[in-house]
C-alpha cells in the first residue's frame, strides 16, 4: 500500500494506492505509482537526476529508506510505503 | 551606527526614573542583540536569587542588528527569569513589533520596578511615555491592542498581556500584532507582576545599512534561496507547520495521552493537510516574510490564527482529542487570554492522567473536548480547578504526589516529539537552558526531516557535538533576531553575510558560532547559580523506563547517559555540568 502526504495530496486523490505486484525497488514503485495515478508527482520527491531531494521522507513500514538502500530498497505486497514531500515546522 | 539604533531605554516603573544607555562595541561584538544581549543585560542586573515576580526583577524587550532589515526581521526577544522554571528564559515572537520598536528609535527596553497602578508604555522618538492602563486591565489581548491603537498613531504595534498575565499564571504569554506570541516560560506573568499591561511602539526611523548596494543584491539572492527551497518556498506556505502531524505520527513518536503512546489514531483528522482543506482561510505572514507559515482559520462560530503544529498536538493527541474545531477554538482562547498553548495543553494532559490514576479526584477524561474551553478560561482567571492548572504540570503533579506524571524538563513542558523516538532531541530537551523546549536545538531537522543532513534517529553516536552546535547556532540566530525557519534554507555563512552587510562589522562564521556558545554558556552559568546542575539535565522517568508499544519507535527508550558526559565534555563543562574556568576564560566570561 502506498500512502501520499503533504504536497503530494494536491495531485493524488484519494491519497492511498493499493499496488499488488512482484517485488520491486522504491524507484520502480514510484514510477509505477505515477502511471497508475496518472499524476506526475516525482519532482516533489526527487531531483532531476532521480536522487532523493533533501527533506524527502519515504518510510517502508515506518522505517526511513535512507537507513536502508535508499531508492534501491526492495518492497513487496504486504509492505506499507509512506511518501512525504519535504517538510518543516516546529 | 549601522544595524543597531544604538540606544536601550531603561525604566523603573516604581520610581518612574528613566535613562538611555548607548550600546557599546563590546555589547555588539560579543552579544549582538535579542536573546544574547538580553541575557547579558539581565545577568548584569539581577542575581540568581531574584524572584521572578519581585519588583527588582528585570523584564527585557530586545531587538537585534538585523531587526527591521532583511526578511523575517519583525521579531523581538523577551528575557527575564521564568516563573515557570526558575531558569533564565528568553521567549521570541514574530509579527512586526520588533521592527516597529526600532523605528521608534530603540534597540530595546529594560523594565524594572512595579507600577502602583496598571500602566502601559508608549514608545516613540527614542523615549517612553508611561500611560494609565486602569481601564484596560481585565481586557483580553485583542481588546487591549485595539483600545491602545485607538489612542495612538496609525501603525502602532502593541505587545500586551491578557487576563492570564494579569493573574500571574506561570505560563502566561505576551501577545503582539494580534495573535503572535512570546509564548513560553511565563514572560506575560512577569509583565503582569509589574502592573504593565502593554508596550506600544510607533515611529518612522529607519535602520542604517552599512553597504546599501550589497544589501540589495544580497536580499535578491536570499529571496531566491528561500523561494527555491521546497520547504520554505512551498510546504510551509501551503500546509503550515501542522504538516508535521502525519510525519511525526508515522515515526511512532507523536505523543498521545500524556506521552503514554507514540501514535494517535486520529492524527489524520488533525493534520496540516486536513486543516488546509477545512478551516484554512488563508496563510498569514510576519513582517517582511515571504514564507508565511501562519494560518488564518475559521470555525463555524469564530475566526482567528492557528493552530500551529505544537498547538494541534497540545489540545489534540496529548489529550486524546480529535475534534479539530475544539482544538482550534482552544487555541483562539489561549491567544485572547494570553496563555502558552504547549504548557496549557500538556498540563491538562497531566491532569487527565492524575485523574485516571485516582491521585486527583477531579474527573477529566481522555478525549473529552467538551471541557477544553472552560479549562482554558478557568486557568487564565485562576477559577476552580483552573487555579491548580495555572501552576503548570510540574507543580500540579507534585501537589498530588505523582511528580513523574508531569512531562517536563526543569518545569517546562516538553513539546510534540516523543524523545524515545529521537535520541538527539532527547539530549536537546534535557540540556535546554529554559527547560523542555524544542527550539534550543531542533534535532528533528536532521533526525527526522533530513536537513541539512540525515541522521539515524536511534543512534546516540556523535549527537552530543551536534546538539551543542545546534544550540549555539540557535542562540546566534535568536540574537540577530531572525526567524528560525530561515535555517531550513540557509547555513551559518548566509547569516554571517547578512550581519556583515547590514552592520559593516567584519564578522566571521567562527566568531558568530563563538557568540552563540558564549550566550549559551552565560545562560548556563546563571542556571548553575540558581541551583541547576546535572541532576536537572534529565527527563521524566517514563522515557527511560517505559518502552513505546506501537509503531516504528516501539521498544525504544531514551539513552541519555550514553550522551550526557560527551555533551559536557564538548561544552567544556565538568561532570556536574558546570562550565570549567578555562571555558569561561576562552569565552571571555
Ligand atoms: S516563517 Fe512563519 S514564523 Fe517565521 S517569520 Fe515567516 S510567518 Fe513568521
Amino acid at each position: 500500500m502506498v500512502k501520499f502526504y503533504g504536497l503530494l495530496r494536491r495531485q493524488v486523490q484519494p491519497p492511498v494506492l493499493e499496488i499488488s505486484t512482484a517485488e520491486l525497488n522504491i524507484l520502480q514503485l514510484l514510477q509505477l505509482a505515477e502511471r497508475r495515478t496518472g499524476q506526475n508527482f516525482l519532482d516533489e520527491l526527487l531531483d532531476p537526476e532521480k536522487k532523493l531531494l533533501t527533506g524527502t521522507i519515504i518510510l517502508v513500514n515506518g522505517e526511513n529508506i535512507r537507513l536502508k538502500q535508499n531508492l534501491e530498497t526492495r518492497v513487496s505486497g504486504g509492505d506499507t510505503v509512506d511518501l512525504f514531500s519535504p517538510a518543516g515546522g516546529g | 551606527m549601522n544595524g543597531w539604533m544604538g540606544k536601550i531605554a531603561k525604566i523603573d516603573l516604581g520610581s518612574l526614573e528613566q535613562e538611555t544607555v548607548a550600546i557599546d562595541d563590546e555589547m555588539r561584538r560579543r552579544y549582538l542583540g535579542g536573546r544574547g544581549l538580553g541575557v547579558k543585560l539581565y545577568t548584569d542586573l539581577c542575581s540568581a536569587k531574584t524572584d521572578p515576580f519581585a519588583p527588582d526583577n528585570a523584564l527585557i524587550f530586545m531587538t537585534g542588528p538585523l531587526t527591521g532589515t532583511v526578511m523575517t526581521s519583525g521579531r523581538y526577544a523577551v528575557v527575564s527569569r521564568s516563573p515557570l522554571t526558575g531558569t533564565i528564559c528568553d521567549s521570541s515572537s514574530g509579527g512586526s513589533f520588533g521592527a516597529v520598536l526600532k523605528s521608534a528609535g530603540l534597540d530595546g527596553l529594560v523594565i524594572q520596578g512595579r507600577a502602583d497602578h496598571p500602566v502601559y508604555l508608549y514608545v516613540h522618538d527614542g523615549g517612553i511615555e508611561v500611560r494609565d492602563a486602569s481601564s484596560l486591565w481585565g481586557l483580553n489581548t485583542q481588546q487591549t491592542q485595539k483600545a491602545i491603537q485607538e489612542q495612538t498613531p496609525a501603525k502602532t504595534s502593541v505587545a500586551c498581556i491578557g487576563p492570564a498575565g494579569e493573574n500571574r499564571v506561570a505560563f502566561a504569554a505576551i501577545m503582539n500584532d494580534k495573535d503572535r506570541a512570546a509564548g513560553r516560560g511565563g514572560m506575560g506573568a512577569v509583565m503582569g507582576a509589574k502592573n504593565l499591561k502593554a508596550i506600544a511602539a510607533s515611529g518612522s526611523q529607519t535602520v542604517a545599512i552599512a553597504d546599501p548596494e550589497g544589501y540589495k543584491a544580497m536580499n535578491a539572492r536570499i529571496e531566491r534561496i528561500v523561494d527555491k527551497n521546497p520547504v520554505t518556498g512551498k510546504s510551509l506556505q501551503v500546509l503550515g507547520t501542522s504538516v508535521l502531524v502525519n510525519i511525526i505520527n508515522a515515526h511512532g513518536m507523536f505523543p498521545t495521552e500524556n506521552f503514554r503512546r507514540g501514535m494517535f489514531n486520529d492524527a489524520e483528522g488533525t493534520s496540516g493537510e486536513k486543516i488546509a482543506e477545512s478551516l484554512l482561510q488563508r496563510q498569514s505572514a510576519c513582517y517582511k516574510c515571504p514564507i508565511g507559515c501562519g494560518r488564518t482559520t475559521r470555525t463555524k462560530n469564530k475566526h482567528g490564527e492557528g493552530p500551529e503544529y505544537e498547538t494541534v498536538w497540545a489540545f489534540g493527541a496529548q489529550l486524546g482529542v480529535s475534534d479539530l474545531t475544539a482544538i482550534t477554538e482552544a487555541n483562539y482562547a489561549c491567544n485572547e487570554l494570553g496563555l502558552d498553548t504547549i504548557t496549557m495543553g500538556s498540563t491538562i494532559g497531566c491532569a487527565m492522567e492524575l485523574s485516571e490514576t485516582g491521585a486527583w479526584k477531579e474527573k477529566l477524561d481522555w478525549g473529552d473536548a467538551s471541557k477544553l474551553l472552560a479549562l482554558v478560561e478557568d486557568t487564565a482567571y485562576r477559577r476552580g480547578i483552573g487555579a491548580e492548572l495555572a501552576l503548570g504540570s510540574k507543580r500540579l503533579a507534585e501537589k498530588y504526589g505523582r511528580p513523574e506524571l508531569a512531562m517536563q524538563v526543569k518545569g517546562m513542558e516538553i513539546p510534540a516529539y516523543d524523545p524515545r523516538g529521537v535520541q538527539g532531541m532527547a539530549l536537546s530537551y534535557a540540556t535546554s537552558n529554559r527547560g523542555g523546549c524544542h527550539m534550543r536545538a531542533y534535532m528533528i531537522s536532521p533526525e527526522i526531516l533530513g536537513h541539512p543532513v540525515f541522521l539515524d534517529r536511534f543512534s546516540t553516536v556523535g549527537k552530543a557535538e551536534i546538539v551543542a552546535l545546534f544550540q549555539d547556532i540557535s542562540a546566534l540566530v535568536d540574537s540577530t533576531v531572525l526567524c528560525r525557519f530561515l535555517q531550513i534554507a540557509m547555513g551559518i555563512s548566509t547569516f554571517t553575510e547578512m550581519l556583515r552587510t547590514v552592520t559593516g562589522l567584519d564578522f566571521s562564521d567562527e566568531e558568530l558560532l563563538k557568540i552563540g556558545r558564549r550566550i549559551y554558556t552565560l545562560e548556563r552559568v546563571f542556571n548553575n547559580r540558581a541551583g541547576f546542575s546535572r541532576g536537572d539535565d534529565t527527563l521524566p522517568p517514563r522515557f527511560f523506563n517505559e518502552e513505546l508499544q506501537t509503531g516504528s519507535s516501539r521498544h525504544r527508550v531514551v539513552r541519555l547517559e550514553e550522551m550526557l558526559d560527551d555533551y559536557y565534555s564538548v561544552r567544556g563543562w565538568d561532570k556536574e555540568g558546570v562550565p570549567l574556568p578555562r571555558t569561561l576564560a576562552e569565552l571571555g566570561l
